[in-house]
């Protein structure tokens, strides 16, 4: 029984359950915060220190301050999210992507085997010089990609906004 | 078993002393601000004052607790638990002296020596901000949360400029770990210099400083308690020892963000063109260079005091001018020029 992994899947996963079911912003946030806190906990048990580390000052420290910002932004304390979203589509949408999720997770599922057998790991696994060459020269074209993706997105997100302002 | 008692001793210590320079803070900023300002400060408690932080806990502790009426009762009270965590658990991998040898066993004088210790105090001060915005928003009044809104934008605009100039530190040692950093700052640079990052990382000093005054909440960044806007900002509506934990917090910070620019750009515990080491015995080289380390530190601490009472605070636009526009490009062109360094001196 390995109970450093029981007890912070369990915490993810209430924390999870949380962050949906609860209808003021700012609880939801914090249980997106335990979540994190959670994986990243998960991820040193892994032996990825790092990537635990990346999983803190990244997702918890820089998008979730975002979204707090946002959330404070434009609601006010007192205000409570609508209990069921009222677009159709939104909501056929969700239920479309849901079904993707647990495709992946079954997916996931029917390689298990492979996944939990045990085996030795290789020297130096999970420090930042060998998560580093194998980002900047195994895997140098996909890391690239995914910037150039990144930026995609960032310009889009600026040309929606401008469009709106400039019409004013 | 050995390694355990060591390991639980090096915590206890060294979580007693920060809380001890923490305590003996409120008092400097006290008398300090006295002094700069022409006036006597707290001079009752004890020789020169010296019992008034002592006074100043009581006093907080035996307060009665008001929550407001329309708060929200968790958020509310968890902000100030969730602002004095991360500043008492960030100082876990920080060296604070070089080794001491008891019984022919050799104890590095550090809670922890992980090979990614600085990433992880900045993992720990970047989860700071949960505490101001969960006070701010939690107890539901519109000067709380400006404070709060505040300090998400600008805690997020200085964490990039922070990073990048800890980014070029890493660039010159090639290590993560502070303790590493540290030894590698012995001797002499280009002959005459010593060995310091401030004198590899000139214009990175000055960033990193200029982003951990916005880090800390310090003057003139302190626009998330702003009292001449925004009454006490994200901590309007606390007392008692709730109030003490946000204001005692901000000084463990400060001891935390002293002792890292120590270790980085001041050589932590070497003292410039003499190697003390060498005329101590290993029992005294250890308390010695602690003494040294924490000499360095003391002025760095003086340091926010003295600019708090130096400079007045920025307007916020000005704040995020000065993030936005000048340090993020500044820090680029700092990792930059450091590559270009290291490539040509490769």
């Amino acid at each position: 029984m390995d109970w450093y992994f029981w007890i912070f899947a369990v915490i993810a996963v209430l924390a999870g359950i949380f962050t949906v079911t609860t209808r003021e912003a700012l609880s939801s946030a914090m249980g997106l915060l335990t979540v994190f806190i959670a994986h990243a906990a998960l991820y040193l048990h892994l032996h990825a220190p790092l990537v635990a580390i990346f999983q803190v000052s990244i997702y918890a420290g820089a998008i979730l301050v975002l979204i707090v910002f946002v959330i404070m932004l434009l609601m006010a304390p007192e205000e409570r999210a609508g209990v069921i979203q009222a677009n159709v589509s939104f909501r056929s949408f969700g239920v479309l992507l849901g079904l993707c999720l647990v495709g992946l997770v079954a997916v996931g599922v029917k390689s298990i085997a492979v996944l939990i057998a045990r085996r030795s790991l290789p020297d130096g696994f999970g420090s930042p010089s060998v998560l580093g060459d194998a980002f900047f020269r195994d895997y140098l074209l996909h890391f690239e990609v995914v910037s150039v993706l990144l930026l995609v997105a960032l310009i889009a997100a600026i040309y929606l906004c401008k469009k709106r302002a400039w019409k004013h | 078993m050995e390694g355990w008692v060591i390991a639980i001793i090096k915590v206890v210590f060294i979580w007693a002393w920060v809380l001890l320079i923490a305590t003996v803070m409120t008092w400097v900023e006290r008398r300090g601000a006295a002094m700069m300002q022409d006036r006597l400060g707290p001079n009752r408690a004890g020789p020169f004052g010296l019992f008034q932080p002592l006074a100043d806990g009581i006093k907080l502790f035996t307060k009665e607790e008001v929550l407001p009426k329309k708060a929200h009762k968790v958020l509310w009270s968890l902000g100030p638990l969730l602002f004095a965590l991360p500043a008492f658990s960030a100082y876990a991998v920080m060296p604070f002296g070089d080794k001491i040898v008891l019984g022919g066993k050799e104890i590095i004088l550090q809670v922890s020596n992980v090979n990614i210790g600085f990433l992880y105090i900045l993992a720990i001060g970047s989860l700071a901000v949960y505490g101001i915005v969960l006070g701010g928003w939690g107890s539901n009044n519109k000067f709380s949360i400006l404070g709060g809104l505040r300090s998400t934008a600008q805690l997020i605009s200085y964490e990039v400029p922070l990073g990048l100039a800890l980014l070029a530190i890493v660039f010159v040692y090639g290590t993560f770990s502070l303790r590493d950093i540290a030894l590698a700052q012995q001797g002499t640079f280009l002959g005459f210099l010593p060995n310091w990052g401030i004198f590899k990382q000139p214009l990175g000093f000055i960033l990193f400083m200029v982003a951990i005054y916005a880090e800390a909440n310090r003057v003139p960044f302190d626009l998330p308690e702003a009292e001449s806007e925004i009454v006490a900002g994200y901590h309007t509506e606390y007392g008692s020892m709730e109030l003490g934990l946000y204001l005692f917090g901000e000084y463990v910070n400060l001891v935390t963000l002293s002792s890292l620019i120590v270790v980085l750009y001041f050589g932590a515990w070497h003292i410039p063109y003499i190697d003390v080491s060498k005329f101590l015995g290993p029992v005294s080289w250890g308390i010695v260079s602690f003494l040294i380390f924490y000499l360095k530190v003391s002025f760095f601490l003086w340091l926010f005091v003295w600019v708090r009472w130096t400079i007045p605070r920025f307007r916020y636009d000005q704040v995020m001018g000065l993030g936005w526009k000048a340090l993020i490009p500044l820090a680029l062109f700092n990792l930059f020029i450091t590559a270009l360094f290291i490539q040509l001196a490769a």
